[in-house]
């Protein structure tokens, strides 16, 4: 088992300088978390003079000591020296204490707070940023050009697609590293390859994540973080957010509880320190077994139903009827991305009361067979039916509902399906503190600039429609021929990674044909030679060497620049709209992901792509923003109007930005606090303003929402497969608090939270610890030699052919091995059967024993239905350490 | 561990005498470095931890006789005021930077290193834990140096360091930036 990190130690420091009064400032956000705290930088040179300590002499304008609460005081994990205009300077990144929103008087996460770490500074463990572009010679990364790297990119991408077509060229992307990076990925891959092969880094291709939602007519981030903090009973479901997105639970959960406002039903198979609190303030975990939530939700909504508990006037007034909801999910032309989700019949009810007859005929949803099934006592679904509808004196409880990738990563369509239903059940979805959203994951930082090419996909399923690549089965089978990875993993990161892995090796590393020679000519040749014997070529760009995928298996490794490095700009997940200014030099050779790819571009011929910066990126990606949820088209257009750059104009918002979309009314820019939002006015358009029906109603042809059936069976036979039998225990997976995402900036390369989590974890409860005589900070192995695989399957003709039953008749789901190390942690927030890793620990990858076979239905991994075999293999270094790893439990209150 | 401690109490202690100016920089278990580490007599860090201490005019907190496990001793250091509050605590078994019996006890600041919130009165002895802190729901781990167990702390909990002399119990340093100062030489 090996550590992630390189070595470096965590030193207390005591002492940090202060900002003098003429320090420069400049705003940005938070890189990490959908909440998108505003952060303020100051910058000044090292060489002096400091601030002192009366508020006159500081930039801060605050005396020292500084007062608790104040968000005024700078740790020295907020300090940092960068190089600016080539000069060394200090930097703050300060939780700014001005911000309104969000991180309200400078409150801030522990990934937040550390993020100056973040920066590039040779002294600390982020010395290995890429520098330079690198191209694999006789099997070692060597420096070249970025002339070169892009020649020999362009060369082989021509050869490949004037001999095998766009089938054979993919791109694997982050889909939040800002909207000018994502804009230019998809503008080569959509209208200038025009090639189906690609695929955001945490799905197997492009569309949506909470489908169902989508289905029942809701925009999955039309809340506002105020309406997460005004409703008074709060459903989380597959996520605390405490610990994924700190500030919605800081600033607006937890004050609303504290002041006795709201009640909190969490729905985990693992307690955090979020679900304790809310069980010590009157609320409820709802402990459930992994992917059960189907069952879940309409068990709590049949007993709602059951006693007309549900909002009968929004019913009557806000969902479809017979003849509303008969065409397309309501949602008009049967040529649609869903359309073809409604061919399968068993989805779609005629209004209301067949729901209702539907939901009361599900046996799998009484309330003893649901209690088997999800694990949940009765009396816990029975509460909280209660708290969800039951009317007090009359007055309905105002409920709002999140959700995240607990939910719809363990069984995507018919867990937010039935979600979404039970929120509309309750009158949730466009009111004050009455919504249904998504919490959010990473920000909202992608930007397509157009539509995917459809048409192109390999992938047919029954009725007429085409839909998304499974860009890794492609992948597997063999089918790329070039692969341009920016920003992801790829292989940890998704499912059934060990398999996925070997497909990488078997398609790069393990061909005859390899560069010997940083000769251009030479190097094409010898990839194209590659090629022709069926391999592939690998280009990785990303900040820091990432393991196998740029280490390993990459010809071509390309240095980004990224954070607090450029003027970049994205949304948080109330729509929040920011600029994130650059505030120091990027290291080396390092360019923006958009760079590369307009070096790239322009090689291969395509026009369109002579941006002279960010903000030129920005200004075009504008139109393509029109009618979304995220519309900042006023902005670059007043702009212009203005005489202005559309990133100046969007940073004088500052770190409170503006909520998308954006309008134009009267000479004046307006934000949108929430969408669907029946208080709202109906605004008149105006100038550049669209005026969606989305604003005012909700997602569908007549406004109103859909209740849409989540039948059971047709998940149920890969459940009964994959979960544990006899000796297994469930090995679900997600985030800790102290960790953001892939961990390279914090598990890797901070030795602060490096001493905290220096190896990946299993929280295991006592009962399961005590049976394979398992203690805290034991090393364990989880084990698993039935991964399940899909094989093919990519073209359907039957409806079933796409159940696991269906796959598994016609020989389509492989089972591989994994074996994944971790250290143990003995706590009782497990539920009894269910163990929990960090999800994307890149040495330890919790996705290695995650089942990659798809939802037949929306083409989404099941990231949380990992299963193994868990033993003690001995102890860790740690067991004993009084210097790293803490395995005191998470929940005390 | 033994010899890392021989390697420390070596060094001759400059007790009584203030030190604001002398910035010990101390890699526990290299003899290298602990050059610089004044008045650390029977103080123990695991092999490993890299520390900056930062010396105080010593004060002294308790009697050993008058510490009984798992009851915490508040006192205020380096300065009087409630930015300075610390706590001291006997905790089972050995700690981290721990002295007395097995080095079991340790004393830190008892404000959070996350929004500057009181850990007054919320020790909890089942797993030497401080917290959570009401403000935002951090807990520490006294037996890892303050470690940040679940919560936002950005750096740990600044620890005290004590010396035992004579039965007495003393605060000599202070090991990480104090809750609202800029330095801790205050």
């Amino acid at each position: 088992m090996s550590s992630e990190h390189n070595g470096d130690q965590y030193v207390r420091e005591d002492a940090i300088p202060l900002p003098p009064k003429d320090a420069e400032v400049f705003t940005t956000g938070c890189d990490y978390c959908i909440a998108g705290c505003g952060y303020k930088v100051f910058r000044w040179p090292v060489k002096g003079p400091n601030g002192g300590t009366a508020a006159s002499e500081n930039a801060l304008g605050v005396d020292f000591p500084a007062a608790a609460m104040s968000g005024s005081w700078v740790s020295p994990s907020m300090h940092n020296v960068v190089t600016a205009n080539g000069k060394k300077q200090n930097v703050i990144v300060l939780p700014d204490p001005d911000m309104k929103h969000v991180n309200k008087n400078g409150d801030h996460s522990i990934r937040g707070g550390c993020i100056a770490q973040k920066c590039y500074n040779p002294d600390t463990p982020t010395r290995d940023r890429h520098q330079y572009p690198q191209l694999r010679v006789n099997g070692k990364l060597e420096r070249v050009s970025w002339d070169d790297a892009t020649d020999i990119m362009a060369q082989v991408s021509e050869y490949i697609l004037e001999k095998f077509g766009v089938h054979a060229w993919g791109m694997k992307a982050y889909s939040y590293e800002f909207w000018e990076n994502t804009y230019a990925i998809t503008k080569l891959a959509y209208r200038s390859v025009k090639t189906p092969c690609f695929s955001p880094h945490d799905q197997p291709g492009p569309g949506g994540d909470a489908i169902g939602l989508r289905d029942v007519g809701i925009d999955k981030f039309s809340a506002s973080y105020d309406d997460w903090g005004s409703a008074e009973v709060l459903f989380c479901s597959g996520t605390d957010p405490y610990e994924t997105k700190t500030m919605i639970f800081n600033e607006y959960i937890k004050p609303a509880v504290d002041a006795g406002r709201q009640k909190l039903i969490y729905v985990l198979p693992r307690s955090t320190a979020g679900v304790a609190f809310a069980e010590k303030t009157g609320g409820l975990w709802l402990d459930l077994y992994p992917g059960t939530d189907t069952v879940l939700n309409i068990a709590i909504l049949r007993i709602i139903l059951e006693n007309g508990w549900e909002d009968k006037e929004f019913i009557e007034k806000w969902t479809n009827n017979k003849w509303e909801t008969d065409s397309g999910f309501g949602q008009g032309t049967r040529n649609t991305p869903w359309q073809w989700r409604t061919t399968w019949g068993k989805f779609s009810v005629k209004g209301f009361d067949d729901y209702k007859k539907w939901v009361l005929s599900q046996e799998w949803a009484e309330l003893d067979a649901a209690s088997e099934v999800t694990g949940v006592a009765k009396e816990k679904i029975q509460k909280a039916a209660e708290m969800l509808a039951k009317p007090i004196n009359g007055r309905r409880p105002k409920a709002s509902f999140g959700l995240e990738k607990g939910n719809y990563w363990s069984n995507n369509y018919t867990n937010s399906s039935s979600f979404a239903c039970l929120g509309v059940v309750c009158g949730a979805g466009n009111r004050p503190g009455q919504m249904i959203s998504r919490f959010g994951g990473h920000q909202r930082g992608g930007r397509s600039a157009g539509g995917y090419p459809r048409a192109e996909s390999p992938e047919k399923v029954n009725g007429r429609r085409k839909r998304p690549i499974d860009l890794d089965r492609w992948m597997v089978e063999g089918n790329l021929r070039f692969a341009w990875v920016i920003g992801t993993t790829w292989i940890q990161a998704m499912a059934g990674s060990v398999d996925l892995d070997n497909a990488f090796k078997r398609m790069t590393v393990e061909q005859p044909s390899q560069v010997t020679s940083k000769n251009v000519a030479s190097a094409v040749a010898a990839i194209k030679q590659r090629i022709d014997d069926g391999g592939m070529m690998v280009v990785n760009s990303d900040i820091y060497p990432c393991a196998p995928i740029g280490t390993e298996y990459a010809d071509i490794v390309l240095p980004a620049s990224g954070w607090g490095e450029h003027d970049f700009t994205r949304a948080n997940g109330e729509r929040r709209m920011r600029v994130f200014q650059g505030f120091y030099d990027a290291p080396g050779e390092s360019k923006p992901d958009w760079w590369a790819v307009a070096q790239f571009a322009q090689k291969m011929g395509y026009e369109g792509y002579k941006w002279k910066d960010s903000n030129e990126v920005f200004e075009e990606s504008a139109r393509f923003s029109r009618g979304g949820r995220t519309d900042f088209y006023p902005i670059v257009w007043k702009a212009k109007k203005d005489g202005k750059k559309g990133h100046d104009l969007l940073s004088e918002y500052g770190t409170n930005g503006i909520q998308g979309p954006v309008r134009y009314e009267y000479g004046k820019l307006v934000g949108t606090k929430r969408l669907h939002d029946s208080t709202a006015k109906v605004p008149t358009p105006q100038g550049p303003t669209v005026v969606k029906k989305a604003h005012y109603a909700f997602n569908s042809q007549t406004g109103k929402l859909n209740f849409i059936k989540s039948p059971w069976e047709i998940f149920s036979d890969f459940f009964d497969f994959i979960k544990p039998q006899g000796n297994e225990l469930w090995v679900t997976n997600g985030r800790v608090n102290e960790v953001w995402q892939s961990g390279f900036d914090d598990i890797e390369r901070r030795p602060y939270i490096t001493e905290r989590w220096p190896d990946n974890f299993l929280e295991i409860h006592p009962d399961d610890a005590a049976a394979r005589g398992i203690e805290s900070g034991d090393e364990v192995l989880c084990y698993s030699d039935r991964v399940p695989v899909q094989m093919g399957a990519g073209f359907v003709v039957e409806g079933d052919d796409l159940t696991f039953t269906g796959l598994q008749k016609k020989g389509l789901i492989k089972l591989t091995q994994a074996r994944v190390p971790a250290v143990a942690m003995v706590t009782p927030a497990m539920k009894k059967g269910v163990t929990f890793m960090n999800f994307l620990h890149k040495t330890a990858s919790a996705n290695a024993l995650v089942p990659r076979v798809p939802d037949p239905i929306s083409n989404r991994y099941r990231f949380k239905l990992g299963v193994a075999f868990v033993k003690k293999t001995g102890e860790s270094p740690y067991k004993n350490d009084l210097n790293r790893m803490s395995f005191a439990p998470r929940i005390i209150t | 561990m033994s010899d890392e401690k021989n390697d420390m109490t070596t060094q001759t202690p400059t007790k009584g005498l203030p030190c604001l100016s002398r910035r010990g920089f101390l890699l526990a278990g290299s003899s290298a470095t602990v050059v610089l580490a004044a008045g650390c007599a029977g103080f123990s860090f695991p092999k490993g931890t890299a520390l900056r201490i930062v010396e105080y005019p010593r004060k002294r907190i308790a009697s050993l006789s008058d510490v009984r496990a798992h009851r915490p001793i508040s006192f205020s250091y380096p300065e009087p005021g409630p930015l300075y509050n610390s706590f001291l605590v006997q905790l089972d078994g050995e700690a981290s930077g721990g002295v007395g019996p097995d080095n079991s006890i340790v004393a830190f600041s008892g404000v959070c290193t996350h929004m500057g919130g009181p850990l007054s009165g919320q020790y909890r002895r089942d797993h030497a834990v401080v917290g959570p802190c009401p403000l935002h729901l951090t807990t520490f781990d006294l037996r890892k140096h303050g470690m940040v167990v679940s919560g936002h702390g950005t750096d740990t909990l600044p620890q005290v360091k004590l010396e035992i002399e004579n039965g007495e119990i003393y605060a000599t340093a202070v090991m990480g930036l104090i809750y609202g100062l800029n330095r801790n030489t205050a």
